[in-house]
C-alpha cells in the first residue's frame, strides 16, 4: 500500500522524460509532495519560487501561457488559499496548469486544521473549467497522470498523503467524468472519492453480515458525467454521499444537484466533515468524525432502518 | 457627439517593430508615437465616455508608456504566437481602455468596436477577458497577479532560448499587494534579465493620493535590494522611455524596472481630465472639450 502522492511522484517523473513540456513550479514542499524525483531527474525543468503558493499559481500560468504543462503542487488547503489567483491566472486565462493539492482530508493529523485540505474540492468545483481529479488507488493515479498530460486544460489533482489500498486491476482504464461502479450492490448507492472509498469497501463483509450490500462508486473526477451517475442512482432507493472533505460544497453537493435536477425519488444522506477539523492521530480523527469503518458501518445501518415514508417527494 | 478626432490609423504601423526601431530615424520614431499616442488618447476617451463607466485616469496615466511600447520598443504582433514574440501584461487590468485603444490605433481592432466597451457579450470586457479577446496576452483585473505571469512567461522563454522580452505594466498602488514582491523575488534571485516591469507612478489609488493612503517608501531602494536594475523616469516623455526600455534590454544580468513618473488623466503638457480622478465618469462637456483639445494637438504638435 502507498499513497497516491507517491505514485504521482513516480509517475511525473517517469512521464516526463517522454514529455519535455513537463516542467514543475515549487513551494519548498518537494519531499511532502513528492516532485523531489522530478527535481533529482530534471533540475533544469523545476522552478523553486519558495513559499509563495500565489506566485507559483502565477509562474505556472506563464509558463502554461508558453506552451509548458505545469504542475505546482503543495498542500491542497494552501494551494487552494490562492483561490482568487487561480480564479484569474488559471481560470479566466484558461491556462493549462495543472494544481497538485496534497495532504486532503485529515491524514494530516497532528498538524491540524491549519494544514489540512477539507474544501479544497467545494472551491475548484465553482471554476467552470477546472477538472478535479482525485485517484483512489495507484493504478487510477497513473492513468490519470497519462490523461493529464495529453491535455492542456486546467487541472485540480487531489491527493492523499494516507497509504491506500488497491482497488483496481492494473489493467482499468481511468475515462474522465465516468462514474467507477467498484462493487454492485442494491438499495443504497455510496458515492465517495480517494481515500474514503476504500473505507466503504473496507465495511463491506461488516455490512453485508447485517444485511446491507451497497453498491459502491468512486467518483474520481468532477464534473461527473450526470446522465451516468444518474442512471445508477435510478436503480437505487437511497443515495449516500460519504467523503474526507468539509460537508458544504464537495462530492455531496455534486451528487444532490444531479439527483434533484433528475427528480429522483431517492432518499439522500451525506456525511462529511462538518466543523474545521482538529489535530490528532489519524485513525483517532477519522473515528471521532465517523469516516472510518466504524463510521461507514454505522451511517449505512442507521440509514437502512430509516423509514423511507419521511424521505422527501 | 461624433468624434472631430480619428483614432483609426490611415495606414497600419508595420508588423516588425524591431525593423522599425532599427531603421527609423529617432525624431520620425518620436512624431510617430506622439501621433498615434494622441489617437490612443482619443479612443480611450470615446471607449469610456460611450461606455458611461471606466477608468479614465488610470487609463490615460498609461498611454504614453503603452504607445511607447506597443508601436516602438515591444515586437508584439496580433497575429504571431507570444512564444514566438514578446509579451505584455497589462497588470494594472483596470487600464484595458488604453490596451484597447493601441490596438484600435494599431489596426488590430476594429473602430467599431470602439462603442462595445463593458457591454454585455463585448470582447472588450471592462477588465482584460483573455477568453474572450486572444489580444490581451492575460486576463487581470485583480490586482498584483501579472507580474508572476511575467516571471513564468520568461521563464519558460528562457528554458526556450528565446530572446523575447516579457513587459508587465502595473500600477503604483497595485506594488501594495504582496503577490508582487514574491515575483519581485524570484526575478531578481533567477536573475531574470527578459523581465521589464514598468511602473505607472501616477501617485494616486483608488481612495486619493498614494502618499496618504500606503506611501512606498524608498521604492527604488526595495528594488535595488532585490537585485533589480532600476530607472525612473518621466512617464510622458516618449524619448525618455524609448531610452529606458532600451536599456532595460541592454542589461542582460537583471531585470529591470523602469519607475515612470505619469499623472492621473493625463492629455498632454498642462491639461489632465477628470483632475486626475481614478474611475469618475466623463460628462458630455469634460469629453467634448477633452476631444476638442486633442484635436489642437494634433495640429499644433503633429503636423
Amino acid at each position: 500500500m502507498k499513497a497516491t502522492r507517491d505514485w504521482f511522484g513516480e509517475s511525473l517523473a517517469d512521464l516526463a522524460a517522454e514529455h519535455e513540456d513537463i516542467v514543475v513550479v515549487n513551494c519548498d514542499l518537494a519531499s511532502a509532495t513528492k516532485t523531489a524525483a522530478f527535481r533529482a531527474r530534471f533540475p533544469h525543468r523545476f522552478f523553486e519560487v519558495g513559499i509563495a503558493e500565489a506566485n507559483a499559481v502565477g509562474v505556472a500560468a506563464g509558463l502554461a501561457q508558453e506552451g509548458f504543462r505545469p504542475f505546482v503542487a503543495s498542500f491542497g488547503h494552501f494551494l487552494t488559499g490562492k483561490y482568487l489567483e487561480i480564479f484569474q491566472s488559471v481560470g479566466l486565462n484558461d491556462a493549462g496548469v495543472v494544481l497538485v493539492g496534497t495532504h486532503a482530508g485529515l491524514a494530516i493529523g497532528k498538524d491540524g486544521p491549519t494544514q489540512m485540505g477539507l474544501r479544497d474540492v467545494a472551491l475548484m468545483r465553482t471554476l467552470p473549467n477546472v477538472e478535479i481529479l482525485h485517484p483512489v488507488d495507484g493504478v487510477e493515479t497513473r492513468e490519470m497522470m497519462r490523461h493529464v498530460v495529453g491535455h492542456r486544460r486546467p487541472t485540480y489533482l487531489r491527493l492523499c498523503r494516507q497509504p491506500q489500498r488497491e482497488v483496481h486491476d492494473p489493467r482499468h482504464r481511468f475515462v474522465p467524468g465516468a462514474p467507477d461502479v467498484l462493487h454492485a450492490g442494491r438499495d443504497v448507492v455510496v458515492f465517495s472519492m480517494g481515500g474514503t472509498v476504500g473505507v466503504v469497501l473496507d465495511a463491506l463483509d461488516t455490512l453485508a453480515a447485517r444485511g446491507i450490500t451497497p453498491t459502491v462508486v468512486n467518483v474520481s473526477s468532477l464534473p461527473v458525467d450526470a446522465a451516468a451517475l444518474g442512471d445508477i442512482v435510478d436503480a437505487h432507493r437511497r443515495v449516500f454521499v460519504i467523503e474526507d472533505h468539509y460537508v458544504r460544497g464537495g462530492l455531496a453537493d455534486e451528487v444532490a444537484r444531479i439527483v434533484l435536477d433528475r427528480g429522483h425519488r431517492v432518499a439522500f444522506r451525506a456525511w462529511g466533515v462538518p466543523d474545521y477539523g482538529q489535530a490528532g492521530d489519524p485513525r483517532d480523527l477519522y473515528a471521532r468524525y465517523r469516516l472510518d469503518r466504524d463510521g461507514v458501518v454505522h451511517h449505512l445501518t442507521s440509514f437502512a432502518d430509516a423509514d423511507l415514508a419521511t424521505a422527501p417527494r | 457627439m461624433q468624434p472631430s478626432i480619428s483614432y483609426a490609423t490611415p495606414e497600419p504601423p508595420p508588423d516588425d517593430r524591431l525593423s522599425h526601431r532599427r531603421e527609423s530615424p529617432l525624431p520620425t520614431r518620436l512624431a510617430r508615437t506622439g501621433q498615434l499616442a494622441d489617437r490612443s488618447r482619443a479612443a480611450v476617451l470615446e471607449m469610456i465616455y460611450r461606455a458611461g463607466s471606466g477608468h479614465v485616469g488610470s487609463s490615460l496615466s498609461c498611454v504614453d508608456i503603452i504607445s511607447v511600447l506597443r508601436f516602438d520598443q515591444m515586437n508584439w504582433s496580433a497575429t504571431r504566437s507570444r512564444s514566438e514574440s514578446d509579451v505584455f501584461i497589462l497588470s494594472k487590468g483596470h487600464a484595458a481602455p488604453a490596451w484597447y485603444a493601441s490596438l484600435m490605433v494599431g489596426g488590430d481592432l476594429g473602430p467599431e468596436e470602439v462603442g462595445t466597451l463593458r457591454q454585455i457579450d463585448s470582447r472588450l470586457q471592462g477588465h482584460p477577458d483573455r477568453t474572450r479577446l486572444d489580444l490581451v496576452d492575460l486576463s487581470t483585473g485583480a490586482l498584483g497577479q501579472g507580474l508572476s505571469v511575467a516571471v513564468g512567461r520568461a521563464q519558460a522563454k528562457r528554458l526556450r532560448g528565446r530572446g523575447d522580452f516579457v513587459y508587465c505594466l502595473a500600477g503604483d498602488g497595485e506594488l501594495q499587494e504582496g503577490q508582487i514582491w514574491e515575483a519581485v523575488t524570484v526575478a531578481g534571485a533567477r536573475r531574470l534579465a527578459n523581465v521589464v516591469l514598468v511602473v505607472d507612478h501616477n501617485g494616486s489609488q483608488n481612495d486619493g493620493l498614494l502618499s496618504e493612503i500606503m506611501p512606498l517608501a524608498g521604492l527604488a531602494e526595495r528594488f535595488r535590494a532585490f537585485e533589480w536594475h532600476v530607472q525612473d523616469v518621466n512617464g510622458h516623455s516618449h524619448l525618455s522611455l524609448m531610452d529606458a526600455l532600451a536599456n532595460a534590454r541592454d542589461n542582460q544580468a537583471q531585470p529591470s524596472v523602469v519607475i515612470a513618473r505619469t499623472r492621473k488623466g493625463h492629455l498632454g503638457p498642462g491639461r489632465i481630465a477628470l483632475n486626475g480622478s481614478h474611475s469618475a465618469t466623463l460628462t458630455t462637456e469634460e469629453y467634448e472639450s477633452a476631444m476638442r483639445y486633442l484635436e489642437g494637438r494634433r495640429d499644433e504638435s503633429h503636423p
